[in-house]
């Protein structure tokens, strides 16, 4: 019954493929949600879902499977009941976890027919994408942000695969730039953030918040840091043990946190000259002494409470409320659980309060324009805005990628782009033919290759595999072993193997310019040849670059005229909202298409992009957006409250 | 303050972000009709449920049927024999319980006869799956009532939307790459004594890198103008000699070398945008030189009354200009003076309003009407959006089916498209026509396949005849033919599922009064996946 309508339209071989098919849908999200309706409609009758999230409310303005008693549920699991209670007929199978568990291997992938990707960042996808060119699947990649949707056919050795097309990696801040010289809100959010983190929640070395001594500005002049030195004697609130140690020791007293954070550290910074020789210096905070803080000042914008920007007074007010709130919620969880971590968790009001607060104090004292606490959400959670109608649309175009597939008939397949509405060419859509895989993919090549410059005698073991290895180049567990005849092994992925080299720098295994290192991902099936180059000279605060790779500064362009507008230093008027998906997407990545250069590769239809403008921006949160085919969903988040990336 | 956030704001948190909370506010206050619960209906209305309209009414006359059961996610195996209107309000309405549905258990030909006037209520009537007969009667009842209607279609496939709506207007249309209004080649007297309270030479070596790019370009303006007669830079030779003109003005260390100075690298960087001269698009223009902006009348709508005074405003106060838009970019500075700066603007943008203001409450007296009958709020977000007013009109559905007034034009023209969607809409028009003389659509029976062709072949021939279009691609259609004939008017899920978000889309667009809703057809092709759009 369910299949009657298609075999009108459809061959009937197909229509029978289908019900035996077995399908992997990973990500029960927004798109997911349509994903799983669509399929179960069309005919497929084999599926299995995975997804590691639960379900929030701001999910159920789109991920209609869920109701509000789901709220704090396993999206997989309650989206498979929702979709048996309209088809009892289908087979699902779901599973609430993560498709990067090593559980999920090649055997597993080599299970399906076809994978469809609803997911909402770049690792998860980064991970899919090798392990359906492993098992030699056929995968669906989508995603969309905003009115924006993009849907592409991945097959091994006739698409370009996920990776084939270098992405901007993700944003990352140097720790000097957020603890000593922040120069754009965004500095100051994830201070803020990081602040949440040291006082409330998990104490991470990585994301200290005081005043960095050792900021490569200042290292070689020991005069300074003896001035500093006295002035940490004279001060023993900058005496640094912890920071939450000492918050407890106050009794996470707001005035006392205040005046250290936003008084004494600057004070201290101040002492610092070398940094406010070319910069405008900050300026120290004074708890406002009569609390004559009642209402709150400077009210900018209207319409939501949410959209205004207060005065200096009303965030002082702000920041003591919250610190309240958040350690009586502390003091309400005990001993054991007492800690909880800022997980992007943007929707927790008190949480998200503290970080406006903190974030707001701290522009104001660098120089900047406040910004609203819907901006900030923004910002702080990479939140990307997100509608049912876009995903339905992309949910629909998948499904019909996945017919032509399962027919046979992959080279029909296309990179679809949705744009917010029809271009000057009046196409709403924009097809394009898959490009075949790049030669020199470090992922699907066939003997994967990539040179990395790095200063050995700098480099630890440890970084070369959580830096290098996996954040940059996607892997899960690697194993690495030194191309130096003797096979030494400097990273297993066994616990206990190799540990003791973790803190060791690579110069110490005799790794130096034109080393050769083998590096295999046995989970994804995946080695890679890593070349490296010996290098003295990297940028401040680069520990290494990929050669070849995109260059990072493309992607994060200061301000360019579009951007600015969204990344306004806070003060646009709220009555505009935050619109258009770019604003908080930014913060993620954002590739400078040129569009001109784009001419569907072979295509009979005579389709090309939308190129009415020179550059055009392209973000990519749940997906890249329409105007070029060679933005491919880098970073895509999917839609989605996971679409939240912490920047750090 | 701004720690309790309701339940409404945390769960539609990531759509307010595309169309605010007044735009949520307007889709609280629509209620909207659907005609017909198929497939491609109830996604639609899916899509207006989750982000919360206020209310829908479902009218269908048809009983659940299995096939319906078979791709349509909004019925159930148990809901076979039911009416389709009743069985679908009642699982859509749980969706979210923000929503009123309503459904009416008759056909809407029903109910064109016995009250008309029933479909009057809506902010927006949509119908699914018409016949061309139902389709254009009800086209010409809600073009009378004003009332938009959004013609839908899943025919195999393809998919279709035809939008009829004699006048919308945008207040909000959210252009992109919009320039800014900074008024630079004629700064009003208050930016010009700002500009003036500036020394650029004067001013120690921190307030000279954190003075706002606006103000450098202001200042070297200035100083062009007294050198080129008052002529702004024009080509690309003079914009160079003048971005040289503010590199020179950097300031120096002791050895002569160049400081960095990010600010006056920002001006370098705008120096093209902002040299843009001030103007009114031809847009806009328009606009205040129509028939509505003319006469004003009690009856005349907020939008066109704004508008005139806005008219008003440029004519008589505004020296030729919209009223100033009052944001200016983010840039390099410090909070002081960039927030002296934006206030120069921002209040120059308020006092504008507060004129235009006037303007809209002698227009209102004029005609009778009580003056706080547009509020402040909406004068100023009007005049804030003066530059990017749009008016979209469609035509009637009668226009386009009428032989005299058939757009062959558009038709012939893009018959020449390589995509062929164009063959796409004359497909359906031609199945309609069979439809009209035998009661079904071809393919319906699959025995019957073969005949049907030649029969949609008559139908094709008859319409292009009919209508004297004088096209020559026949290998297209033709091909169609036998495509069609095998879709058998099916509805596929996946092809509903894409109609179901575009349409939803649209709708929100005019339910919102934001972004600027398509004109007039939309043809979706799903094997090919493309689409167009062509007025019609």
């Amino acid at each position: 019954m369910v299949t009657l309508q298609l075999v009108g339209s459809l061959r009937k071989e197909l229509a029978d493929s289908l019900s035996t098919c077995r399908l992997l849908v990973v990500g029960a999200g927004g798109i997911g949600c349509e994903l799983l309706k669509n399929v179960v409609l069309t005919g497929f009758k084999n599926i299995e879902v995975i997804d590691l999230d639960i379900i929030d409310v701001s999910n159920l303005n789109r991920q209609f499977l869920f109701q509000k008693k789901h709220v704090g549920k396993s999206k997989a699991q309650v989206a498979k009941e929702s979709v048996l209670q309209f088809c009892p007929t289908a087979n699902i199978t779901a599973y609430h976890d993560s498709i990067m568990n090593p559980d999920y291997n090649v055997e597993f992938f080599r299970n399906f027919m076809l994978v469809m990707n609803a997911l909402d960042n770049r690792a998860a996808r980064n991970h899919v994408n090798r392990m359906c060119l492993a098992a030699d699947i056929p995968l669906i990649e989508s995603g969309t942000a905003g009115y924006l949707g993009q849907v592409t056919v991945i097959k091994k050795g006739l698409t370009e695969c996920y990776e084939c097309q270098p992405k901007p990696t993700q944003k990352t801040f140097p720790g000097c730039t957020i603890r000593n010289t922040p120069s754009e809100p965004i500095h100051c959010i994830v201070w803020a953030k990081y602040l949440f983190n040291q006082l409330f929640g998990e104490e991470d070395a990585d994301q200290e918040v005081s005043p960095d001594t050792a900021d490569p500005e200042l290292s070689w002049n020991p005069a300074d840091t003896e001035t500093r030195a006295t002035a940490s004697d004279q001060d023993g609130d900058i005496k640094r043990v912890s920071t939450k140690a000492w918050a407890r020791s106050t009794g996470y007293d707001p005035v006392k946190l205040f005046n250290k954070l936003f008084k004494d550290d600057i004070q201290y910074l101040l002492t610092m000259d070398k940094l406010w020789k070319k910069r405008k210096a900050p300026l120290p905070l004074d708890w406002p002494e009569h609390q004559k803080l009642t209402c709150p000042q400077g009210v900018t914008g209207m319409g939501l409470k949410d959209q205004r920007v207060f005065g200096v007074a009303g965030y002082c007010q702000l920041f003591s409320r919250s610190v309240e709130t958040l350690h009586s919620m502390l003091a309400d969880k005990g001993d054991g659980a007492e800690e909880w971590i800022w997980m992007g968790n943007c929707d927790d009001p008190p949480a998200m309060d503290f970080v406006t607060a903190a974030a707001n104090l701290r522009m104001y004292i660098f120089s900047m324009n406040m910004k609203s606490r819907f901006d900030i959400k923004s910002m702080a959670g990479n939140i990307i805005p997100a509608i049912a109608t876009t995903n339905a649309v992309i949910a629909g175009l998948i499904v019909l990628e996945a017919l032509k597939i399962l027919s046979g008939d992959v080279e029909q397949c296309r990179t679809i782009f949705l744009n917010k509405q029809p271009n000057p060419r009046k196409k709403l859509l924009v097809p394009c033919a898959l490009d075949p895989p790049s030669a020199n993919c470090y992922v699907c090549a066939s003997k994967p290759e990539v040179t990395v410059k790095l200063n050995v005698h700098k480099t630890l073991v440890l970084a070369l595999q959580d830096k290098i290895l996996k954040e940059k180049f996607g892997m899960v567990a690697p194993d690495v072993q030194i191309e130096d005849g003797k096979g030494t092994i400097l990273i297993s992925s066994e616990e206990g193997e190799t540990e003791a080299n973790n803190c060791k720098f690579l110069s110490d295994f005799a790794i130096r310019n034109g080393s050769r290192l083998q590096v295999d991902d046995f989970l994804q099936d995946y080695t890679l040849l890593v070349n490296v180059i010996h290098c003295e000279n990297l940028e401040k605060d680069v520990e290494f670059e990929v050669v070849g790779d995109a260059p990072d500064k493309a992607p994060a362009p200061t301000r360019s005229q579009e951007e600015g507008k969204n990344v306004a230093n806070g003060n646009k008027e709220s009555s505009e909202p935050s619109t258009s998906s770019e604003a908080p997407a930014e913060q993620n990545d954002i590739l400078l298409v040129d569009s001109d250069e784009e001419v569907p590769s072979s295509s009979t239809m005579a389709v090309s992009m939308e190129s009415g403008g020179h550059k055009r921006k392209l973000h990519d949160a749940e997906t890249g957006e329409a105007s070029a085919k060679r933005q491919h969903l880098s970073q895509p988040s999917a839609d989605d409250d996971n679409d939240i990336i912490a920047l750090d | 303050m701004a720690a309790t956030k309701t339940a409404k704001e945390q769960k539609y948190d990531r759509q307010l972000r595309l169309w605010g909370d007044h735009g949520q506010e307007e889709l609280e206050n629509a209620h909207v009709c659907l005609i017909n619960s198929t497939a491609s209906g109830t996604e639609i209305l899916k899509n207006l449920v989750l982000p919360g309209i206020g209310a829908f009414t479902i009218v269908d006359g048809h009983k659940v049927s299995g096939e319906d059961v078979g791709n349509n996610f909004f019925l159930s195996n148990n809901s076979i024999g039911r009416n389709r209107a009743q069985a679908a309000t009642e699982l859509l309405q749980e969706l979210n319980t923000d929503v009123s549905g309503n459904f009416v258990e008759e056909s809407p030909d029903k109910l064109l006869d016995n009250d008309p006037e029933f479909f009057h209520r809506f902010t927006l009537v949509i119908g699914v799956q018409l016949p061309e007969s139902t389709c254009l009667r009800l086209g010409s009842v809600l073009w009378n009532a004003n009332v938009p209607f959004l013609v839908c279609r899943t025919y195999g496939l393809v998919g279709y939307m035809r939008l009829v709506v004699k006048e919308h207007t945008v207040i909000e249309s959210h252009p992109d790459n919009a320039l800014e209004d900074l008024r630079l080649d004629q700064p009003f007297a208050e930016l010009k004594s700002h500009i003036q309270s500036y020394d650029l030479e004067g001013m120690g070596k921190k307030d000279h890198g954190h003075t706002p790019w606006i103000i450098i370009v202001a200042k070297y303006l200035e100083k062009w103008f007294s050198e080129h007669n008052f002529q702004l830079p024009k080509n690309y030779k003079e914009k160079e000699a003048f971005k040289q003109l503010i590199r020179q003005g950097i300031l120096k260390n002791e050895k002569g070398t160049p400081e960095v100075e990010e600010n006056f690298e920002e001006a370098i960087k705008n120096v093209n945008t902002a040299l843009n001269p001030t103007k009114i698009s031809s847009g806009v223009d328009d606009l205040f030189n129509g028939e509505q902006c003319n006469a004003i009348t009690s009856q005349t709508p907020a939008f066109w009354v704004m508008t005139r005074a806005v008219r008003e405003f440029v004519q008589n106060d505004g020296g030729g200009n919209l009223p100033v838009r009052g944001s200016i970019p983010d840039m390099i500075a410090d909070s002081e003076k960039f927030i002296n700066l934006q206030n120069v603007y921002r209040e120059k943008a308020m006092q504008d309003a507060s004129v235009v203001s006037k303007h809209v409450e002698s227009l209102l007296q004029s005609v009778g009407k009580p003056s706080g009958s547009i509020s402040e709020q909406d004068i100023k977000l009007f005049c804030k959006n003066a530059a990017f007013l749009r008016v979209v009109r469609c035509r009637s559905l009668a226009e386009e089916y009428s032989v005299e007034t058939v757009n062959k034009d558009a038709i012939t023209c893009s018959m020449d498209g390589a995509d062929g969607e164009m063959v796409l809409y004359l497909m359906l028009r031609s199945v309609d026509r069979f439809y009209q003389q035998h009661s079904r659509y071809p393919g319906v029976y699959n025995y019957q396949v073969e005949e049907d062709i030649s029969k949609l072949k008559l139908c094709v021939n008859s319409l292009l005849q009919e209508y004297g279009l004088n096209v020559s691609v026949k290998d297209d259609y033709i091909h169609e033919l036998y495509v069609f004939c095998r879709y058998g008017a099916a509805e596929p899920h996946t092809v509903a599922s894409f109609l179901g978000g575009s349409a939803a889309q649209e709708a929100i667009k005019l339910i919102t009064r934001q972004f600027v809703p398509f004109n007039n057809t939309f043809v979706y092709n799903a094997m090919s996946q493309t689409t167009a759009t062509f007025q019609l």
